[in-house]
């Protein structure tokens, strides 16, 4: 691919919604459409190129240049290339995993919190619940940057918002 | 019935199929009324996502020549389904203060459509959303003739003695004291059962709700959906009250709550676009006969807030789990998050 994901998704949106949902007949049809319009806008903000389709080509690069820097003798004052793929880059789905086990062990402690607040000291469970808090609004904060606008009265009524 | 309702393969549920739903609502409807009974036309209306909802012709039928046929489908958001909390509600609430459609059969029944279904008067009326008609709000004397018709069947419903009919038997267990339990223990049980992920927001506001459930003042017949968008509107009335698939006991309040979320004010600052706040507990106090308690209003309204962020989680697993490509329900799971930062704001202020 030699266009950003980003303008890639930015040209489906506008074909869809300039050359294709005009022509769609029907009004769920049509909202359908703008749903994919709408996720295709929310995939926009959240998504990249895969790590492992990158590693690959990092790997690639690094068996080339290994290959040439043994060239070095032969090719005096050549610039060769010094390239040193990573053992592995963060996997998408090992920190989504991660991410959950943090969650998973957070609402273990509030449910904890909540079974045995009678016999906890008050300020401690009030900054216990104060940490937990800024934590959650920090997170809602950061899947709600991460959304597209949202797009229900196109999804519902099949045409664009007047 | 999903996708394409005549094509069909022939092992897929009778419901699926418009044909062998002609014929198998026929033989049913005929066998019920004692004498031939025909399907003459199926239409499926396009929107929602839980039960599925068709315009049916009928001939032969002695109650009526169109009807509206609902069927659980078992991928609905719901699902697993029965007919019989809307329709036993339904049929107790015939020919009172509540505009609601005649129901005429119901069958949980597998081995009728393939999934429960009921099939009930078609009420003439057009739906107003709650994201607004193409952005336009409802304004002048039809909204007011709306507010009122609104706010009257509210109270009307929770004014309604359903213990003089045979929802008696719903009230096995149900108390004052526990109404508010009953319905957290109910959704934390749907929740555990759709969610995807851990979700510490979902456990920190069901743990709120726990330490500040309030006892009922009544018991009454909650409709559990009751917003704009849940109402067939004709030449500015209410002709009916529909989407009674969450109906239980339970303290009336927490329809009000459900009725108050902000998503359902189409874009103004109106309870369901229809009455301000001050304006909408006024009138339906007088009515109802019910003083409205403002914490119990408030545990209600994140309970309502916290069974919406469910409702889309339920929509997220749908999809998820390829029962659905709606692609309204990933949709709707994005939603999940404003609506949890909702919940923490109203937490924060109820602190």
């Amino acid at each position: 691919m030699n266009n950003s994901l980003g303008r890639l998704i930015d040209g489906m949106v506008a074909t869809l919604r300039k050359e294709v949902i005009p022509r769609v007949e029907g009004d769920y049809a049509r909202g359908q459409a703008f749903g994919v319009v709408y996720m295709l806008n929310s995939l926009k903000l959240r998504a990249s190129w895969s790590n492992a389709f990158l590693l690959d080509q990092l790997s690639a690069l690094e068996d080339a240049s290994r290959e040439l820097k043994a060239l070095a003798p032969d090719l005096p004052g050549a610039p060769l290339l010094d390239v040193h793929a990573p053992a592995a880059l963060p996997d998408a789905n090992a920190l989504e995993a991660m991410r959950d086990a943090g969650d998973a062990s957070l609402c273990n402690l509030i449910d904890w919190l909540g079974a045995n607040r009678a016999r906890l000291p008050e300020q401690a469970v009030a900054r216990a619940e104060t940490a937990i808090d800024t934590y959650l609004a920090r997170q809602a904060k950061y899947e709600i940057s991460t959304s597209a606008r949202p797009m229900f009265v196109e999804m519902s009524g099949g045409a664009e918002k007047t | 019935m999903r996708e394409s309702p005549g094509a069909a393969s022939a092992d897929a549920p009778a419901f699926e199929s418009v044909e062998r739903l002609r014929k198998r609502l026929g033989d049913y409807l005929g066998a019920a009324a004692g004498r031939p009974v025909s399907v003459t036309d199926v239409a499926k209306f396009p929107a929602g996502f839980s039960w599925i909802t068709c315009a049916v012709s009928l001939s032969g039928f002695p109650d009526a020549e169109e009807a509206i046929l609902r069927v659980g489908p078992p991928y609905g958001l719901f699902a697993p389904y029965s007919a019989m909390p809307e329709f036993e509600s339904l049929s107790a609430l015939a020919g009172g203060d509540v505009p609601a459609p005649r129901v005429y059969l119901a069958s949980d029944d597998p081995a009728i459509l393939g999934a429960p279904f009921f099939l009930s008067e078609k009420v003439e009326g057009d739906t107003p959303l709650p994201w607004g008609s193409q952005g336009q709000a409802l304004e002048g004397a039809r909204r007011d003739s709306l507010a009122a018709d609104f706010i009257g069947a509210l109270a009307a419903l929770h004014r309604f003695d359903w213990r003089a009919t045979p929802l008696a038997k719903w009230g096995e267990g149900v108390t004052l004291d526990n109404a508010a339990h009953r319905q957290i223990d109910d959704w934390e049980a749907r929740f555990r059962r759709w969610t995807l992920r851990p979700h510490p927001m979902a456990h920190r506001a069901l743990a709120w709700l726990r330490a500040n459930a309030p006892a009922a003042r009544r018991l009454s017949m909650v409709h559990g959906d009751y917003r704009l968008g849940n109402f067939l509107e004709r030449d500015g009335r209410i002709s009916a009250i529909l989407d009674w698939e969450l109906v239980h006991l339970g303290d009336p309040v927490e329809d009000l709550g459900w009725a108050f979320l902000p998503q359902y004010r189409g874009g103004t600052p109106l309870v369901c676009g229809l009455a301000s706040e001050a304006d909408f507990l006024a009138r339906y106090e007088a009515q109802s006969g019910l003083s409205v308690d403002r914490a119990s209003l408030r545990f209600y309204l994140v309970f309502s807030l916290l069974k919406l962020a469910f409702t889309h989680m339920a929509a997220a697993r749908c999809f998820e789990d390829g029962l659905f490509n709606d692609m309204r329900m990933p949709a709707m799971a994005t939603q999940i998050a404003p609506v949890f930062r909702q919940i923490g704001r109203t937490l924060e202020q109820a602190a």
